[in-house]
């Protein structure tokens, strides 16, 4: 079986061994998983939707935009038209999430207008004859792909006309002949890697042949349209009739998806804080997709429902049947459920906690309750943020901060204090009756469930204010900067400076006045909501924040791991044997009883670039060897050979040819 | 003649001595040009030599140091001790080197390096690295002067047993390889080397690790007896018993207790990637297992006798080419009645679109071992594994050996791929996926060895007639003729006689004077082929030769010239054998 290239398994040719080993018992934290799971896919199905929404939401406009471009140059007479309408499109440097656009673009061109969308990639077309063969092989449908009987076959129609070549754009004409299609839309998915000259001749062949096919060119750019063009000689530039089309950049979806799905407000499980700045930073660093940050969301919420099973309790309608009891005691065991008793002692309310430890059912009603009161709480917190997030965009105070990042300091709890909302209520303060009337307007389709200020309330107030109001400059609050002026006194030639408020009318007074009492509220409602998800009580059950299985999973450390592996064997075997001496200073010889491969890689490790072999097993002999005994060399000598082949397996060595016996270092550890 | 060399050459691999090297610095002194066949140092050492020379005035700075305060200076690396003949010791320290052959060995030293410095221009093709190293030697002479007399500060007294010379020590300041390899109970390290400095950013780690001391390295070789053949090696192995059965078998636990876990992931559409050192065959060997009952407690299975398909693949297989995983794919997924298309881009295409279009009840689990295998990372198989594993009717578990295998892959195929990373590192040896035996020569470059070194010639040359045994013969000797010649004329510069064939490819290309090193030309062993009648046609010449390619006893190349050459991929040694075998009609 380990020598042959592949197979299908089969259960009786494999060892019995591994088959009778694997049925270990299911794990305590395995109790009830259907059901958890079921949760989870409930859970997820609807964040999914949201997602998909979203995405649609943000591209509907481009690929609309798109389609209605292709469908007028189908729609009007082919003659007028000077070069091949092409369409530039802009998707961005992600161009992990460019197979995806296009994807969906073509399903939605092909709905929308009557033609044929070929997606062509830069590997299939390394020049232009391979080029025409795929597009041709790609339009007339794959059920013909051998290509051997391609040759042989003569086309369909033209018995008398003369065999065309594979890579004649006859064939598609034909094709086109039978399919009658509105036109033919041909995407060059990744055009900066393209050659050059495949596609100056694609595009002077596309112009000549336009009498015949209606095509549209659409050049997927990563780039800019600039440095696109720069790449075509003036001529073929003349052949196109382009027009640019810019899609949404995947920062500003990810910021979209991010709003929509963790920092909206009916959300049941929060991705907390912590995961979500790390999910966000590796999008940023590593030029992401949206599919992947999907993928990290999801994750998260899988790994909650899988591991932790209090999360059962974020279930809909959970009845107290649905509880197993090791699951009561795992909430016995939280934290939060800690400190909450130890909290109720303090108050001496020692019958509740009692019934808290004893009965599950009090537990159970307890429980989901704190659980719904905790969704109220977040779910304010999050409208908090966006309300937050609302009032500086329309505040206009910079620097701009996304909705993202305030989500994500609320949700760790650090707003309450920080001078982010110190500024804005200051300049909320500052604020003139011009900017609040448009701040007001801002509010208006607010969600406010959890937003308890009556906010058409002080519009009216406002207005009314304005109406009084003779002048038509706007009115000033108390704190304006124009209300103040500096006097510059100088006393014994010392310089002192002053403030003074200027007086203020009636009208001003009155707007001061209401400003403040906005500020007020606006200020007592931020602090109010604006808490610390963490400390609330079955935190753990509703907010998932762990950093552990994501980042291994999401980013791994493979060297990393190997080197730590033979570097310290014992990190991972957890053996008496090889410990000990790794506790020693750092200088004490190799431990003997380490795995070969683990020494030798020490060993390597203390070498130069390159290392006599020689040299190398006399090192290795003298340290996993045994001295006295001469018969074991042979042993020591396949140890030391299996270590070297592994290594080189490895990557880490290499022949070289400097010296005879000689291996060359390939890899510096930490780098 | 060659019996008598091959005895000097056993005696050279078995003690490098620091005392002959010293020697040869006076005879060089006296006479460079001096035909020493014996003296065999390869070019490197030459160089080393002539780095020592070119900082005489230190040494002799040392010299007086020595006389002074006897304990001025410590031998930089405690491993020439032991090769350190007392009775010739004190000969060297003595003032007996008299100022004259100090200086005549520096003028010569200085002359050698000259003369080099002209063969290069001339000849115009040392590589860059080469001019490097030498600069780096040069370099590295002055700063381990100054640290020997650190280390030696800080060290001498309690460690130094015997007033020991100083010795024109070349060690760099890497650990002495090999050190205290004899003396069981003697401290491995007696000269701390510079604290390597912690927490170094990046960069300077990089600069640290690579800094040119490192590169020096002693002349030993490796016997041919003391490298295990085939037999040996599995004989050894069987017997040997792994200390860590116990804890490797903690981990592999460990590993299957997330079997759920991946189905689980799996079952969401991710595809998981398993690596960290050790096989990881044994865990994907059981996952396969546990993923093979889940599924047929599960829908489509259970209760009839249908059984789930799982593909697996053997990345680390040689020749494994992408057809075959593909076909045995298709075999999964799709109906065996429908005719398949015979491309593989075709192929792809054809089983995504199945795929897509009936989906099956569960996706195809396909697993891949060592999925950064040389066979699977050829251009295009990633990108049609990644559209294969970004298909929703595939999932895929893959295990990856190599350290850096995330670089395979550009951003479009990890999304594309979705992989799940899992650290499974077991520590169990790479059995299926290598050929240690095989791999080690390799690496060593004797895969001459291959055949099963003298005795699998004899044993191959046996089963052919006369005539073949007669060109081996030929080629043999003339190859051999070609070494000493080399050696004989050459000097030492170009003296290499332990050269490995690797070595001889490179000094080929180095310099138009060691060329000839490079096996025998085509042209002329046919010529004597035909003078000796072992052939009367250059087509019967070729069959004769493609004999011994197909034992892999031969090997042949084209030169920097277009001409075809041919060697036997042994060494020195191995090759007089060989001759002596030959001619005295021992097949």
């Amino acid at each position: 079986m380990e020598h042959q290239r592949c197979y299908i398994y089969d259960p009786d040719q494999a060892d019995g061994r591994s088959a009778k080993r694997q049925r270990t018992a299911k794990l305590a934290s395995q109790a009830q998983l259907p059901a958890r799971l079921q949760t989870y896919h409930e859970l997820w199905s609807l964040q999914n939707q949201r997602i998909q929404a979203t995405l649609e939401e943000s591209e509907k406009v481009t690929q609309e935009n798109i389609a209605t471009f292709i469908r007028r140059t189908t729609e009007g007479v082919r003659d007028d038209l000077a070069g091949i309408p092409s369409g530039l499109i802009v998707a961005g440097p992600s161009i992990a999430s460019h197979g995806p656009f296009f994807d969906r673009l073509g399903r939605r061109i092909k709905n929308i207008t009557d033609s044929a969308y070929l997606v062509l990639t830069s590997g299939e077309s390394p020049n232009l004859k391979t080029l025409l063969k795929n597009l041709i092989k790609k339009a007339t449908s794959r059920v013909d792909d051998d290509d051997e009987e391609d040759l042989g076959r003569p086309s369909v129609s033209s018995r008398n006309a003369p065999k065309l070549l594979d890579f004649d754009l006859g064939h598609l004409q034909e094709w086109r002949n039978r399919n009658r299609v509105q036109s033919v839309v041909v995407v060059l998915q990744d055009s900066e890697a393209f050659d050059s000259g495949v596609l100056e001749q694609l595009v002077e062949l596309v112009y000549s042949w336009r009498d015949r096919l209606p095509f549209v060119l659409l050049f997927g750019i990563a780039t800019s349209a600039e440095s696109f063009e720069d790449r075509l000689s003036g001529r073929t530039t003349r052949y196109l009739e382009g027009q640019k089309f810019d899609v949404t950049q995947s920062d500003e979806i990810i910021e979209k998806l991010f709003s929509a799905i963790v920092a909206s407000t009916n959300v049941p499980l929060r991705i907390g804080p912590g995961l979500s700045r790390r999910i966000l930073e590796r999008q940023k660093d590593h030029v992401q997709n949206v599919q992947d940050f999907s993928d990290g969301l999801k994750y998260g919420y899988m790994s909650h429902f899988y591991a932790n099973c209090t999360s059962i309790f974020l279930k809909d309608g959970l009845s107290f049947e649905d509880v197993s009891p090791e699951i009561f005691e795992a909430v016995r065991n939280l934290p939060s459920f800690r400190i909450r008793v130890e909290m109720m002692l303090e108050k001496s309310e020692t019958n509740e906690i009692r019934s808290l430890l004893t009965s599950d059912q009090d537990l159970f009603q307890d429980t989901t309750a704190n659980v719904d009161q905790g969704k109220q709480i977040l779910y304010a917190l999050s409208s908090a943020a966006i309300v937050f997030a609302r009032l500086r965009h329309s505040l206009h105070v910079s620097p701009n901060v996304p909705l993202s990042s305030i989500w994500i300091r609320a949700a760790s709890g650090d707003m309450v204090g920080s001078p982010l909302l110190r500024e804005t209520m200051l300049s909320v303060k500052k604020l003139p009756s011009d900017k609040l009337d448009q701040l007001l307007t801002a509010f208006h389709g607010l969600d406010v469930t959890y937003f308890p200020i009556n906010l058409s309330a002080y519009h009216h107030e406002l207005t009314d204010l304005l109406k009084k109001s003779s002048s038509s400059t706007p009115l000033r609050t108390q704190h304006d900067v124009r209300n103040e002026s500096l006097r510059t006194t100088v006393v014994a030639q010392k310089v002192l400076l002053s403030k003074h408020k200027a007086n203020l009318s009636e009208e001003d007074n009155a707007y001061s006045d209401l400003v403040a009492r906005l500020h007020d509220e606006l200020d007592e409602y931020f602090s109010t909501t604006f808490i610390d998800p963490r400390a609330l009580y079955l935190s753990e059950v509703l907010i998932y924040d762990l950093k552990s299985p994501h980042t291994e999973v999401f980013q791994p450390k493979p060297r990393f791991a190997i080197e730590r592996a033979l570097a310290s064997p014992h990190d991972y075997l957890g053996c008496e044997c090889c410990g000990v001496d790794n506790e020693r200073a750092e200088d004490a010889s190799l431990a003997s009883t380490q795995p070969a491969t683990a020494i030798l890689y020490q060993l390597y490790l203390e070498s130069g670039a390159i290392i006599n072999v020689s040299d190398l097993w006399s090192a290795f002999n003298t340290i996993a060897g045994d001295a006295e005994d001469e018969n074991t060399e042979s042993k020591t000598m396949a140890l030391f050979q299996r270590s070297l082949a592994e290594l080189k397996y490895l990557g880490l060595i290499k022949p070289t040819k400097k010296k005879a016996d000689h291996i060359a270092k390939a890899m510096w550890r930490g780098l | 003649m060659a019996s008598a060399k091959r005895k000097r050459t056993e005696d050279e691999v078995e003690n490098t001595t620091p005392r002959k090297l010293r020697a040869q610095i006076l005879v060089n002194g006296e006479a460079e040009d001096h035909d020493a066949p014996g003296v065999q140092t390869p070019s490197r050492r030459a160089r080393v030599l002539q780095g020592v020379e070119n900082g005489t005035p230190r040494s002799i700075l040392k010299k007086t140091g020595l006389l002074n305060g006897a304990n001025g200076t410590t031998p930089k690396s405690s491993r020439k001790l032991e090769f350190q003949t007392p009775t010739k010791s004190p000969k060297n320290d003595t003032p007996n080197g008299t100022p004259t052959i100090v200086r005549n060995a520096d003028r010569s030293a200085r002359r050698k390096s000259n003369r080099k410095l002209v063969e290069r221009t001339i000849n115009g093709d040392d590589s860059d690295e080469e001019a490097l190293d030498e600069e780096d030697e040069l370099a590295q002479n002055i700063l381990g002067d100054i640290e020997d007399e650190e280390a030696g500060d800080a060290v001498a007294g309690p460690q130094e047993e015997v007033p020991v010379p100083e010795t024109p020590s070349k060690r760099g300041r890497g650990r002495p390889k090999g050190s205290g390899t004899k003396g069981p109970g003697r401290p491995r390290k007696q000269r701390l080397p510079t604290p390597p400095p912690q927490e170094l950013p990046a960069h300077e780690e990089y600069f640290w690790q690579n800094r040119p001391g490192g590169a020096k390295t002693s002349n030993n070789t490796l016997s041919a007896q003391t490298l295990l053949n085939h037999d040996e090696y599995f004989q050894t192995m069987q017997q040997y018993e792994e200390r860590h059965e116990p804890e490797m078998t903690f981990l592999w636990e460990l590993h299957s207790r997330a079997y759920d876990q991946w189905v689980f992931e799996l079952n969401e559409g991710f595809n998981i990637c398993l690596y960290g050192y050790g096989s990881k065959r044994p865990i994907t060997e059981a996952f396969i297992a546990h993923l093979y009952e889940h599924l047929l407690e599960n829908v489509p299975y259970k209760g009839t006798k249908k059984t789930p398909k799982i593909v697996v693949v053997n990345g680390y297989e040689s020749g494994i080419t992408l057809k075959e995983v593909l076909m045995m794919v298709a075999s999964a997924a799709v109906p065996s009645n429908l005719k398949l298309p015979n491309q593989t881009a075709s192929l792809v295409l054809f089983i995504l679109q199945y795929l897509s279009e009936n989906p099956p009840q569960h996706p195809v689990p396909l697993i891949v071992n060592s999925i950064d295998s040389p066979y699977l990372r050829k251009s295009g198989i990633p990108a049609i594994l990644a559209s294969l594993a970004a298909h929703p009717s595939i999932s895929l578990v893959c295990t990856a050996d190599t350290p850096n295998f995330p670089l395979l892959w550009d951003v479009g195929l990890r999304t594309q791929y979705k992989f799940l990373f899992h650290d499974a590192t077991t520590f169990a040896p790479y059995d299926a996926e290598l050929d240690v035996v095989e791999s080690v020569n390799e690496l060593l470059g004797r895969s001459g060895r291959r055949v099963g070194g003298r005795d699998g010639v004899g044993f191959v040359l046996r089963s052919l007639p006369e005539n073949a045994r007669s060109l081996f013969r030929i080629l043999v000797t003339e190859q051999l003729a070609l070494l000493i010649m080399d050696g004989d004329h050459g000097g030492i510069g170009e003296d290499e006689p332990t050269a490995t064939p690797r070595n001889k490819k490179i000094l080929q290309t180095k310099s138009a004077v060691s060329d000839s090193v490079q096996g025998v030309e085509y042209r002329v062993l046919y010529h004597k082929a035909v003078e000796e009648f072992v052939c009367s046609s250059e087509v019967g010449f070729r069959t004769l030769l493609k004999e011994f390619h197909d034992h892999q006893m031969v090997e042949s190349r084209k030169d920097a010239m277009g001409t075809e050459r041919l060697w036997v991929p042994f060494r020195l040694e191995e090759l007089e054998g060989l001759a002596e075998d030959l001619s005295g009609d021992a097949f």
